[in-house]
């Protein structure tokens, strides 16, 4: 279980999350919504490190992991992995290269031994064929599935998809929402979704945080968004230009 | 009054602290590099191929530019000479020896400054801005490890051998003018009676400091990048103003300490 408590964090004078609580359960999926500049992409990078909040507290399956060392934090990036909003494939490295590095650092394994787990793990996501090409040849939905792939390859207990369907056209984005939802009753995997993808949200969602002005407007089922009377939840979801939403 | 003296306070105190956050962050990396060194986690393929970019790919650069300053100095000096005291036997070995623990380590240096500093600045800030960077972190690879410590090693021994270069070419250079323009024959020009091994020591001992140090100077500009392509514009400017600026006063500082303590 993940639990956020009462976390704030500004960037110079913008303060960007006002006390944000939000408690993520396991083996669900959890999306996390709310307009572009919202804060949701800052309020889950906190749990794996890449930010530090000024002040609040992350606890990880009980263990409060706020202040770790960077050192301290590669063992929980081996339990949360991350899929980043524009897939961050390294380019200079190919496809087999990219997914078997987290197998080289974490685990130290010879490049051989890395390359064949690596391997294993594309076939995961059908791209088991792509792995001696670069990422400057593919698509953007391909690349996603690699970089899906790559956060695979720790056996994560928790994965987070940063927008993962943003730029993707209809097909690639629902090819995405299925790789969401078979890790989830595959292999049980908890999955932390940041998006505004409405389509996707509603597929696939099992619970919904929405972030507005720093904090969680409504905390619920994709039922209880939809019968939501809350003007800013309603004027989001039915993405409607008018309203009180403050942009 | 308050006001004023808060304004004013203000206004010194915050480039002051901003210069002082910069030198200590600079400071962070250089402890991380020296830390991996130490270690001996070094990416051995990746800095071969750094130094093919950074030594390789400069030859031509640092032939056109010292080829230049040979010819200039050359001239330069010569028609002074002409003028007072019209015997060029020195002149050659003044050249080379100045070449030496000057000229050619530094200049070649702050070309490296511009032109590699410039290309790493920007490749990290690039890596950082699309997240590569903390993707780096998520794979549990230490990005100044990762990305700093290859180009540092492939810096500093390639900016050895530029400079050893960089004194041929500017020689050469040199010794073509003096004899077509002022009938000085080659063999009076290359002469190496005022070159000790010291001068050259503390040649090599500079373009290794400032290879040394213009990766680290520039990734840390790099590892600020914030905010998409303009955040990439402005680490590219600060790497090649600090790094160029990295390599002025290190010159100043082992040319002192060569002065104060071993009298060079």
């Amino acid at each position: 279980m993940i639990e956020f408590i009462d976390i704030h964090k500004s960037f110079g004078p913008k303060r960007v999350l006002k006390g944000v609580s939000l408690t993520v359960d396991q083996g669900q999926v959890l999306y996390v919504i709310g307009s572009s500049g919202a804060g949701k992409s800052v309020l889950v990078k906190h749990l794996v490190g890449l930010l530090r909040p000024d002040s609040g507290r992350i606890i990880l399956d009980g263990r409060d992991v706020t202040w770790l060392s960077e050192a301290e934090f590669y063992a929980v990036r081996k339990k949360c992995a991350m899929v980043f909003q524009n897939s961050t494939l390294f380019d200079s490295m190919s496809i087999l290269d990219n997914v078997a590095l987290p197998y080289r650092k974490h685990f130290r394994l010879s490049r051989d031994e890395a390359s064949r787990r690596a391997l294993d793990k594309l076939a995961l996501v059908q791209m088991e064929d792509a792995a001696r090409r670069f990422p400057g040849d593919l698509g953007d939905g391909l690349r996603k599935r690699v970089a899906i792939a790559r956060a695979l390859t720790l056996e994560p207990e928790f994965v987070i998809f940063d927008e993962p369907t943003t730029g993707l056209d209809p097909v690639a984005a629902a090819n995405v929402d299925a790789l969401i939802r078979s890790l989830r009753n595959d292999t049980g995997v908890t999955a932390i979704v940041v998006s505004h993808d409405l389509r996707s949200i509603f597929s696939v969602a099992d619970r919904i945080a929405m972030i507005y002005d720093g904090n969680i407007r409504l905390d619920g089922t994709p039922q209880e968004f939809r019968a939501s009377d809350d003007p800013v939840v309603s004027q989001f979801i039915n993405g409607r230009a008018d309203g009180p939403m403050k942009i | 009054m308050n006001g004023a003296l808060e304004a004013t306070l203000r206004a010194v105190g915050g480039p002051l602290v901003a210069v002082g956050r910069h030198v200590f962050d600079i400071y962070s990396v250089f402890a991380q590099v020296v830390t991996a060194l130490l270690k001996g986690a070094v990416r051995w393929r990746e800095v071969f191929r750094q130094a093919y970019l950074i030594g390789n790919r400069s030859l031509f650069f640092i032939t056109v530019t010292l080829g230049f300053l040979g010819l200039i100095s050359v001239y330069q000096v010569a028609s002074q000479i002409q003028r007072i005291l019209p015997d060029f036997t020195m002149m050659g070995p003044a050249f080379i020896q100045l070449m030496w623990r000057e000229f050619a380590p530094t200049i070649t240096g702050l070309m490296v400054a511009t032109r590699v500093g410039s290309g790493i600045a920007a490749e990290i800030g690039s890596m950082v801005v699309t997240e590569q960077v903390d993707a780096l972190r998520m794979c549990n690879a230490d990005p100044v490890r990762y990305l700093i410590v290859p180009r540092t090693i492939a810096s500093a021994v390639m900016l050895v051998m530029l400079t050893i270069y960089a004194v041929l070419v500017a020689t050469l250079a040199g010794m073509a003018l003096a004899d077509v323009v002022f009938d000085v024959s080659p063999s009076t020009f290359v002469s190496l009676q005022l070159v000790s091994p010291r001068d050259v020591a503390l040649g090599l001992v500079k373009a290794f400091s400032y290879g040394f140090w213009i990766p680290i100077v520039a990734g840390q500009a790099g590892l600020a990048a914030s905010g998409g392509s303009a955040g990439v514009g402005w680490a590219t400017t600060r790497a090649v103003v600090s790094s160029s600026f990295a390599v002025i006063l290190l010159d100043f500082i082992i040319s002192g300490i060569g002065y104060a303590v071993f009298n060079l």
